[in-house]
């Protein structure tokens, strides 16, 4: 289930929320370094091995934004950001510093394993151009999108947008984000766009447009694909 | 002014003359009458300096007679012989009367000048002293006092209404009756400066504006004691201007130190409200996450603790979310939300809120009914999700699990309308229009916890959205719409669907 090749960082000010998240990853398998501070977290880092850091964007010493552009200077270590609803500006600022992701709290163990083991697997690229999901099959190779064995029309934009979204799967993807990768630069004002696009990807391959099970929106802050 | 000093100027005039007369009368014999005739003009010229123009045309007419009289022979007679002398004192009263006027005019100049002068002192520094008032209060004592200097009261008008129209004024300075305070409205209304002369006493009422709007009347009134009267107009009124000027200055240090403070409590009360819900969220993030830590344990808990951690959970979680409420709540009626308006399709925040509200919505049965071609409506997503999670939230909280909730949009004239519909025993009859309000519950002491505040959060969500949100209770349970106003979507352009 996990690769011993370094411990998880825990920077987070609060015991309690430090003990209950350190406490899951022991059980789940992982060695787990602890900071109660943004410095202690940079000492650590420099000092032990980490294959990855959870963050709290709260911190009282420093800047959650001044932390990530000081790690993203020397390491493209994963970044889990810890943060509270109705900090969504906050989100998308960590997240475009260099950030992978982020948890809402209050959150749950098993949403914290979940994120983390997407973020480890990312550095292992499966490479596969097939990609499964419910009754959909990709074929990122070939540009095919089948569901239930029958071909589902992907407009060329549509399916750009899928590629991107499947090959970050796990991961929130903010609009600003999608929007450069997939129209590229120039259009930071149309984000419209993106939720436009989103939309008929919903409509074409989830069962329930309105309830999706895939293509997950992370209000205020972008989508996620969910295999 | 020197003719108040010497009163009896005519009868000294008169004496020099008469004096003079006196003093050359020995010297008849050995002076030329020419001479004597200089003595009489030096007599008129120096009435004229020191006395001014009408005790020196009376000087030069009493020294004519006089030398007619005393000197020219035959003497002490009228009668004159010689018909030359005629021109004598033709010549020597017209030297008189041209020296007196010329002496008299200069000297007019120069106390006209003096006047000046002191008026334009008493302007530079009653706009001195105006520019160190530190409010209306201190201008107006400070105007009162150089309009005493003056031998004038002073009381100022400030016009109080923002919209400047005279309605209502502060009196700063000596009480008016009602009469004159009447008078003061109608000069200020008409901008227009007003005398009047009320049992003998001069009044005058001359309206001021600062830069931008009206500000007042200042009120002169001439002072019994001193008996003067008003000063002239042009000084009133630059006085008038200079009072204008100095109130509009305090008004604005006004603005600008209540707009100062007002950013302060605005700091503080952010600053509170993000450590309040710092604090107060903290330990219910770790609640939650030591709760669900334990069904992770192994070996496996006994399953009645299991289950007592798993409500621990969901209490924190429902605890977490009322904490929200309350500090959006703060936040709203605060009045400062900054809403982050964005062009998006409802349904986006349809499926993030029921992923929210997964195990509070595992019991119930959730219709979703939304036309899959809904136009984009511009809301704040994270906000009008709020509204959604907790009407969903209240939809199963007030029905019997196994029951159906129905979510449904429409789009009319109005805009997009979207109801949430349970099947509970709705509301209580009679309050339909009170569950919006603050702390306000479903009935006396209802069966279900929650503090009132998640409606009274919906609607101001709404309302800071432009829309309106209703309660209703139909085909049997309850229901609560909200509409959101539809506008002209940006248009999509690029590739065909």
């Amino acid at each position: 289930m996990t690769e011993a090749v370094g411990a998880v960082l825990v920077v987070e000010d609060e015991p309690g929320i430090r003990r209950f998240v350190c406490d899951g990853l022991h059980r789940a398998g992982y060695r787990t370094t602890e900071a109660a501070t943004a410095h202690e977290g940079l000492a650590a880092m420099a000092s032990a091995e980490t294959q990855l850091v959870i963050l709290d964007l709260g911190l009282p010493d420093m800047d959650g934004l001044s932390f990530i552009g000081e790690v993203r200077r020397w390491s493209s270590l994963p970044i889990l950001i810890l943060s509270a609803r109705s900090r969504e500006q906050d989100k998308i600022a960590a997240l475009d510093a260099g950030a992978d992701d982020y948890l809402t709290k209050p959150f749950g163990v098993g949403e914290l394993l979940a994120r983390i083991r997407v973020l480890i697997r990312r550095h292992v690229p499966d490479g596969a151009p097939i990609h499964r999901f419910g009754a959909i099959e990709v074929d990122l190779a070939r540009r095919l999108a089948m569901r239930d064995g029958a071909d589902v029309h992907l407009t060329q934009i549509e399916f750009r947008l899928l590629a991107v979204l499947l090959g970050n799967s796990g991961k929130v993807m903010t609009h600003r984000h999608l929007m450069r990768e997939v129209w590229g630069p120039g259009h930071a004002d149309q984000e419209h766009y993106v939720r436009i696009y989103v939309r008929r990807l919903r409509q074409k391959l989830e069962d329930d447009a309105t309830r999706p099970r895939h293509i997950l929106t992370e209000t205020g802050v972008g989508y996620r694909f969910q295999p | 002014m020197p003719s108040h000093r010497f009163p009896p100027r005519y009868p000294i005039a008169l004496a020099l003359c008469a004096l003079t007369a006196l003093a050359a009368l020995p010297l008849r014999g050995w002076l030329d009458l020419a001479n004597i005739v200089m003595l009489f003009l030096l007599v008129v010229f120096i009435c004229a300096v020191r006395l001014g123009r009408g005790p020196a045309v009376a000087a030069a007419f009493a020294s004519v007679a006089l030398f007619d009289l005393l000197f020219v022979p035959p003497h002490l007679s009228f009668t004159v012989v010689d018909a030359q002398y005629l021109v004598t004192f033709t010549v020597m009263l017209a030297v008189g009367l041209i020296t007196s006027h010329l002496v008299a005019r200069v000297g007019e100049r120069t106390e006209a000048m003096q006047a000046r002068e002191h008026e334009t002192r008493t302007l530079y520094e009653l706009a001195r002293d105006l520019g160190a008032a530190l409010n209306v209060e201190q201008a107006a004592m400070i105007v009162d006092r150089h309009c005493r200097g003056l031998g004038m009261t002073a009381t100022l008008l400030i016009d109080v209404r923002p919209a400047g129209d005279g309605g209502d004024f502060a009196c700063h300075g000596a009480s008016l009756t009602d009469a004159e305070r009447g008078q003061a409205g109608a000069a200020y209304r008409d901008d227009r400066p007003t005398r009047i002369d009320a049992a003998g006493r001069a009044m005058m009422f001359l309206p001021f504006s600062g830069a931008t709007r009206p500000r007042g009347v200042l009120v002169v009134a001439a002072d019994h004691g001193q008996g003067r009267g008003l000063a002239p107009e042009p000084l009133l009124t630059a006085v008038a201007s200079l009072a204008g000027i100095a109130v509009e200055r305090l008004h604005y240090a006004d603005v600008a130190r209540q707009s100062e403070l007002e950013t302060q409590a605005e700091k503080l009360r952010s600053s509170l409200l993000s450590s309040i819900s710092h604090d107060l969220r903290t330990p219910l993030t770790s609640l939650v996450g030591l709760a669900d830590g334990l069904a992770d344990l192994r070996p496996r808990l006994a399953p009645e603790v299991a289950e007592t951690a798993a409500i621990m959970r969901e209490q924190a979680r429902a605890m977490h979310r009322m904490v929200t409420n309350l500090l959006d709540m703060a936040r709203l009626s605060a009045g400062r939300i900054a809403l982050n308006w964005q062009w998006q399709p409802f349904e986006e925040i349809v499926g993030s809120s029921v992923r929210l509200l997964d195990d509070l919505l595992a019991n119930h049965a959730l219709r979703v009914d939304l036309p899959p071609d809904l136009p984009l409506v511009r809301f704040d997503a994270v906000l009008m999700e709020r509204v959604l999670c907790n009407l969903l939230e209240n939809a199963a909280k007030y029905s019997d699990p196994g029951s159906a909730i129905d979510l449904i949009g429409r789009v009319d004239a109005g805009g997009l309308e979207i109801s949430v519909r349970n099947q509970g025993r709705g509301f209580p009859p009679g309050r339909l229009d009170k569950v919006f309000e603050l702390f306000e519950r479903g009935g006396p002491e209802p069966a279900v916890a929650g503090a009132g505040v998640g409606l009274a959060v919906c609607r101001a969500i709404v309302a800071a959205h432009g829309g309106e949100i209703v309660a209703e209770n139909r085909d049997g349970g309850a229901r609560v719409r909200f509409t959101l106003p539809m506008g002209q979507p940006p248009a999509l352009t690029g590739e065909p669907g």
